[in-house]
């Protein structure tokens, strides 16, 4: 398991936040960790998939897509907090989801 | 018994216009849109020319397309999805107040150009390359819940979608049905690959001068690419709303060719029988067409075919029935072509004004219609035919009315 610090945990919320402020064209200040994609920023599946490879590209990740597919199924990620623990876990269990 | 079926509203991106009136407005000047195509290098393309929608467009669509969905969106998916809101916003019609469940969007789409020039730009392959892309983005952005699919039929596919959209509507399926076409096929893969059968013209040092159908120079088609779109609506649907009535269409025909996979039938057999088709399922007397918006794609064989066709459909009534090709200035629009010309041809009805075949120097003996040459004419049109005849031997006729 990997150690995911503070600084990193703020950072990722930071990328989410904005990786979906531009995606969905919303105010920053209108998302809230309670913002459903879907419904509320009229998102579409495929921002999850985006996302992801973002932050695998960012911390030079090793997991598998379908790995974290598969998990996906099972953990839905409706909110955006919820998006923002899915990619901290996805950091945490690298190996596993390799 | 059937329902009347009318168009309610229409938009148009050519290489003329980024929309409806401007394309008009080139159209009636006469003027040519082809250029040496400026996209990307043809050093090693035998055909270097081709009628590219003016750049501006792109500036269009922030206007109209939120920007995750253009992101998933190819050049096509992008003019077919301008197109039909404009056209939905032409026509006045709030969805809001429609039953969602009872409207469709049928779509002619060749491919939706996910072509070498946006390869490689992002990892969205599948949703930008599935050919149902356009009308699926379409139902998206109104929430319409009757079907949505494309049609191909190559060179005839937005007039074969506009005939299906006619259907849904006439017998009671759909009230509204959003419809047409869009199409680019400017590439260089593309351009190559109708070098090698010899469709293209190669007139490359006159770009505005190498569409010339029914000329005795003309030596194949120029490529274009746009989107027409129409919104179709049954004649009490677009009562009740109080919606302004552009025109009838009347009827339609569909017909393969069973001959050859590129060639026409000879003699235009082919031809003449989707015409016949479509006079008889509108219900309508030769002597009775005002006007007919030809296929006329300046290459040999299609100019000589549909000529002929004409001739042996209308008989004598042939030569006082003025004929024209849009192409001879936006260039050949391949899949948007049935929708464009369509429209075309509508446009002509409301405005009482024709079109004209530019180009048209030299005549070809052989060829001796009345293709209003050059020039816009006045002219009271009642009833409008539209043509459309696509490789694999595609064949529709539309048939559009004034509306009274």
């Amino acid at each position: 398991m990997e150690k995911v610090t503070d600084a990193m945990r703020s950072e990722i919320r930071e990328i989410v936040y904005d990786f979906f402020a531009q995606e969905c064209e919303r105010d920053r200040n209108e998302i809230t960790d309670l913002t459903n994609v879907i419904d509320d920023l009229d998102g579409d599946s495929l921002l999850f998939i985006e996302l992801l490879q973002l932050i695998k590209k960012k911390y030079g990740l090793t997991v598998s897509m379908q790995s974290v597919g598969k998990y996906m199924l099972q953990n839905r990620a409706e909110t955006v907090g919820k998006v923002i623990d899915l990619m901290i876990y996805v950091m945490e269990n690298q190996q596993k989801l390799a | 018994m059937k329902k009347k079926v009318v168009i309610t509203g229409a938009d148009m991106i050519t290489p003329a216009g980024i929309d409806l009136a401007s394309s008009w407005d080139s159209m009636l000047k006469g003027e040519s849109c082809v250029r040496q195509i400026s996209r990307f290098s043809t050093a090693d393309l035998e055909t270097t020319i081709a009628a590219e929608v003016p750049d501006t467009f792109n500036d269009l669509v922030s206007q109209y397309c939120r920007r995750r969905a253009a992101k998933q969106m190819t050049f096509v998916s992008k003019m077919a999805c301008v197109a039909a809101i404009r056209a939905v916003q032409s026509s006045g019609v709030d969805f809001a107040q429609c039953d969602r469940r009872r409207a469709a969007v049928i779509l002619g789409i060749v491919n939706t150009g996910y072509n070498s020039l946006e390869l490689g730009q992002d990892n969205d392959r599948i949703v930008k390359a599935m050919s149902n892309a356009p009308s699926a983005w379409i139902s998206l952005e109104y929430g319409l819940e009757g079907p949505n699919f494309p049609i191909a039929a190559a060179c005839a596919s937005s007039a074969y979608a506009m005939s299906f959209a006619y259907e849904m509507i006439a017998s009671g399926q759909a009230d509204i049905v959003i419809t047409g076409g869009a199409d680019s096929t400017i590439c260089p893969e593309e351009i190559r690959g109708f070098n090698q059968i010899l469709a293209l013209s190669t007139r490359n040092s006159e770009p505005q001068k190498a569409c010339r159908p029914f000329t005795i120079g003309r030596d194949g088609f120029v490529m274009g690419e746009g989107a027409g779109i129409l919104v179709f609506e049954s004649e009490e649907h677009a009562r009740k709303r109080g919606a302004l009535i552009w025109a009838e269409m009347a009827g339609y025909g569909l017909t393969s060719e069973a001959y050859n996979i590129v060639s026409p039938k000879p003699d235009g057999a082919g031809m003449a029988l989707t015409m016949e088709k479509a006079l008889r399922h509108a219900q309508i007397k030769i002597e009775d067409v005002s006007y007919i918006n030809a296929h006329g794609t300046s290459t040999p064989l299609n100019d000589k075919y549909e000529t002929e066709a004409i001739k042996k459909v209308f008989g004598h009534y042939a030569l006082h029935l003025p004929v024209s090709s849009t192409k001879s200035m936006i260039g050949h629009t391949i899949g948007a072509a049935g929708a464009i010309e369509g429209l075309t041809a509508v446009m002509s009805i409301r405005n009482s004004i024709l079109t004209p075949t530019i180009n048209y120097d030299e005549a070809d003996p052989d060829l001796d219609l009345d293709y209003v040459p050059n020039i816009a004419r006045s002219h009271d049109v009642n009833i409008a035919m539209s043509n459309s005849f696509g490789f694999g031997g595609h064949n529709a006729t539309l048939i559009f009315k004034k509306y009274n």
